[in-house]
């Protein structure tokens, strides 16, 4: 399949066939296959002024060159990507980043260089990842949106409920979220109680990009704990390959200790196979408590049809990006970096699908998915009423636009962030 | 309702005497109450209970005495009924009904019946008040009420200039502050954490015991491992003063008088920076540990052999003032450590003016080249969009290195390859537009929270070196 981006202007007259109709694009799988003769010579330039009075374009064009790719109708696929590449930008509004990333995987998709694509995209993006502009993107983003703090608020509340007058604590922090979760709760453990317990945190990274600033962040958690009059022992475990591969002794899990295991964002990039032995790894564990968050969207259980996982990613980016726009001031750099952050998201799930990559398999699944995989092993633990009040005060905090989904009383089966009415991220605690 | 009365041993006096009424209310300390004092304990359904007040005539409860009496009033009674009994006389003091609570025991009986009440309430009693806003919870009702008077106006001010209003994000920024790293001990936690603005005394050690004196050491200990992270004058200038214990004590006021005057010639408003220059606290440093003496006596350090420091700062009061301490990727920017740093030929010569030159040292040899080439983009046809890119802040640090390892990884890989050319799109519209969103004198402070780590702009690319670097 040859695909070449600058293709010939003949492609141009699709453009201008039907002027009265409002969707020109449309058009043009009409008259695909059969060879025009031009019209016209003006095309559609790189404006994003489109004649088209529907503002969702985007989504639109994407959907139907998923679909072409999925026939694997070569001359449409050309067409959809060349227009794509015309109207995409990473710097415009909503539709043009999402027809710029999403063009990225689609392309990769259709020449399968999606494997290469992602490792290039990602030693790029470790090279610019520095501790400070590590910490300036994670920060900030904390700051304006709580998707992330969601999930630490909540995890937090339960963890402290869980381990309340225990003497030595054991956190298994399996996650990437450079320790931003625990300041909070060195604080708490700091005032809360008389007596403060020790606490020991073991960090296991998943994802390569953050190990280089591990060091750093683990200086500052020292000194922060220090700071805050809480004994404190910090470890780190970056090798690992896989999840599967942590044991109690790598793990340092001593029998005197109350074990917590916080899990943010990380069962989604244990391969799909191995994810019911890793559950069963933490019971093995035997944790107090395990919390676990996770992105609300399943890429998992569509895996072979293609189109309806890109439909999937399509509606679960759209609302991250969404969300990012209307959170973020309009310059933002940080939030470049996150939808970047995105975009190799989206082509390692979109295009990387029969490689096994270097371990981030960021094939999300629902909480409901989750709560039936985690209740093989354990029995939800409902939140305590001052956990939601804490995760309510928390979202009154941020722009409006933020609501808390309580946890079904027949399930049980955790919380869900929701952005404008659309659940977005689920969080839960689980016990043995 | 039934009062018990019980007769302790303190009460000689039989019931119906009148004391004479003392002249002056003396307050005693809570819980130490006057022994001739009459020891009532109630249980908790009459400590609780609201109307224990009762008029004889109607029967009808008040909450309070006062209201009582208004009531009776109006019953026009004959003047002999009006009298209070002598027996309301005598001064009352009060036992908490919870036997495990140490005010149980009438020797720590506490003196006013609403005093008792929010004691029982607070200590055992069910919060049935909860703040909307942080969801603290009370059981006084008239705590909670406070509490949401100033719950979200408090601000929070972090060493490194940087305000908050909320109390989450401060603490998760304190923790990865670099302003964290100057931080000397602290005595408690809590006290840290919730009196925001004394953070800054404690810096200059006002509060340190005699304790502390190992704990100041062990946050100072460190140090030294810690040279490969980014530049930190402050760290460095802090190890000398582990060096610095002979010197004797008279020089603390030289130190503390070149110190009051360094502080006039900076910009008087930046008060909150890592390095408190308050007056007050100087002056009043015990000097009964050896760790805060030779605080002061770093500045004499600094000050001996470099009056041309001092100068430097007056020359260059216009730049990057104390708040920029947690700047990005650089190095300090921070003036006063200049001061010892000429001690310490190994880390920086910093002049205020220098240092702005090291710091772009820095980030250039962080971000690398920024020239690519235009043309090799534009023969991909691609468009970019100019509009947006406005802010030159945002070229810095984030795409530190990219530059240079993108440009090789084109040359290497000459496809028309999507992902990399996103990249690209980047490069050639980089412009270094350094918004100098205040006047000519960045002279920031802690009244302005810039960004979310008070890291401004035009402190870290000062506009005219940084064009040399591109």
């Amino acid at each position: 399949m040859d695909i070449s981006f600058f293709s010939p202007p003949e492609i141009t007259t699709f453009f201008h066939k039907n002027p009265q109709k409002n969707d020109p694009y449309l058009d043009m799988q009409s008259t695909n296959n059969q060879p025009q003769s031009s019209h016209t010579s003006t095309s559609i330039s790189s404006d994003s002024g489109e004649p088209c009075g529907d503002g969702k374009w985007a989504s639109r064009l994407l959907r139907e060159c998923a679909t072409a790719i999925s026939d694997k109708d070569s001359t449409k696929i050309h067409h959809l990507l060349w227009m794509l590449n015309e109207l995409a930008s990473p710097y415009g509004d909503c539709d043009q980043k999402l027809a710029s990333y999403f063009l990225q995987a689609l392309f990769c998709k259709a020449t399968e260089s999606g494997q290469r694509c992602y490792k290039t995209l990602a030693s790029v993006a470790e090279k610019s990842h520095s501790f400070d502009a590590a910490r300036k993107l994670i920060l900030k983003f904390q700051e304006v949106s709580p998707w992330t703090t969601f999930g630490h608020v909540a995890s937090n509340g339960a963890i402290l409920e869980a381990l309340d007058g225990e003497n030595k604590l054991h956190i298994v922090d399996i996650s990437n979220t450079l320790c931003t979760q625990w300041p909070t709760l060195l604080e708490a453990l700091a005032t809360r109680n008389d007596e403060t317990p020790h606490l020991k945190l073991t960090v296991v990274i998943t994802a390569s990009i953050v190990k280089p600033v591990m060091k750093e962040i683990a200086q500052r958690m020292e000194k922060f704990a220090r700071l805050m009059g809480v004994p404190f022992e910090f470890n780190l475990i970056s090798g690992l390959s896989h999840l599967g591969g942590l044991t109690k002794e790598n793990l340092n899990i001593q029998d005197d200790e109350a074990i917590a295991i916080n899990c943010i964002g990380a069962l989604r990039r244990v391969q799909v196979e191995e994810r019911t032995a890793v559950i069963q790894m933490f019971q093995s564990f035997q944790p107090r408590i395990v919390t676990v968050v996770e992105e609300e969207a399943d890429f998992t259980s569509s895996k072979n049809d293609f189109v309806k996982c890109f439909e999937e990613c399509l509606r679960f980016t759209t609302l991250y990006f969404e969300m990012l726009e209307e959170s973020f001031p309009p310059t933002s750099n940080e939030r470049l970096m996150l939808e970047r952050e995105c975009s190799r998201s989206i082509v390692r799930v979109l295009a990387c699908d029969d490689e096994i990559g270097e371990g981030d398999s960021e094939c999300r699944e629902r909480g409901s998915q989750w709560t039936e995989r985690l209740r093989e092993a354990f029995s939800p633990v409902s939140y305590s009423d001052d956990v939601v009040d804490d995760v309510k005060a928390l979202l009154k905090r941020y722009r409006t636009g933020w609501s808390l989904q309580p946890q079904q009383a027949d399930h049980e089966s955790g919380i869900y962030l929701a952005w404008k009415e659309e659940p977005v991220v689920w969080a839960s605690a689980w016990k043995p | 309702m039934t009062e018990e009365v019980i007769s302790s041993g303190f009460i000689q006096t039989p019931i119906g005497e009148a004391n004479p009424p003392p002249l002056k209310k003396k307050r005693n300390l809570p819980g130490t109450p006057d022994p001739e004092a009459e020891v009532i304990a109630l249980s908790p359904k009459t400590l609780m209970a609201t109307n224990r007040f009762l008029c004889e005539i109607c029967g009808k409860g008040f909450q309070r005495d006062q209201n009582l009496q208004l009531h009776r009033r109006g019953h026009n009674l004959p003047w002999k009924l009006k009298q209070r009994t002598s027996k309301e006389v005598r001064k009352r003091v009060y036992v908490c009904p919870e036997k495990s609570c140490v005010h149980h025991h009438p020797s720590r009986a506490l003196g006013d019946l609403t005093g008792i009440k929010k004691h029982f309430c607070r200590k055992h009693g069910e919060k049935k008040w909860k703040c909307e806003k942080c969801s603290k919870r009370y059981a006084v009702q008239s705590d909670w009420k406070a509490h949401s008077k100033t719950c979200g106006t408090r601000e929070y001010k972090c060493d490194c200039g940087t305000i908050f209003s909320r109390r989450d994000s401060f603490i998760t920024h304190r923790a990865f502050c670099d302003a964290l790293a100057e931080e000397t001990a602290r005595v408690t936690a809590a006290s840290n954490v919730v009196a925001a603005n004394s953070i800054n005394y404690h810096f200059v050690g006002a509060s340190l015991g005699p304790g502390m004196g190992q704990h100041f050491a062990s946050m100072f200990k460190p140090i030294s491992t810690n040279n490969e992270t980014p530049a930190n004058p402050i760290r460095q200038g802090l190890s000398l003063w582990m060096g610095a214990h002979g010197l004797s004590q008279t020089q603390e006021s030289i130190g503390n008088n070149n110190l009051q005057e360094i502080h006039h010639q900076l910009n008087p408003a930046v008060s909150s920076s890592g390095l408190v220059f308050t007056t007050d606290p100087f002056v009043s440093v015990p000097c009964s540990n050896p760790p805060p003496i030779n605080y002061p006596l770093n500045w004499d350090f600094g000050n001996k052999p470099s009056s041309n420091s001092s100068e430097e700062l007056t020359n260059n009061s216009s730049s990057l003032p104390l708040s920029n301490v947690a700047k990005d990727g650089g190095s300090q920017v921070i003036s006063v450590p200049s001061l010892f740093s000429t001690q310490h030929q190994s880390h920086q010569t910093h002049s205020t003016a220098n240092m702005s030159a090291t710091a772009l040292l820095q980030k250039a040899a962080q971000m690398g080249a920024t020239t690519t080439d235009p043309s090799f983009l534009g023969s991909f046809g691609l468009k970019c969009n100019d509009s947006q890119i406005q802010d030159g802040n945002r070229y810095c640090s984030p795409y530190g290195g990219t530059a240079t390892s993108v440009a090789t990884a084109l040359q290497s890989s000459v496809t028309d390859h999507l992902s990399t050319l996103n990249e690209l799109q980047m490069y050639p519209s980089k412009r270094r537009h350094i918004q100098v969103d205040q006047d000519s004198t960045p002279t920031t402070g802690g009244g302005q929270t810039r960004d979310f780590l008070g890291v401004g702009i035009q402190s870290i690319c000062h506009p005219s070196s940084i064009n040399g670097w591109i």
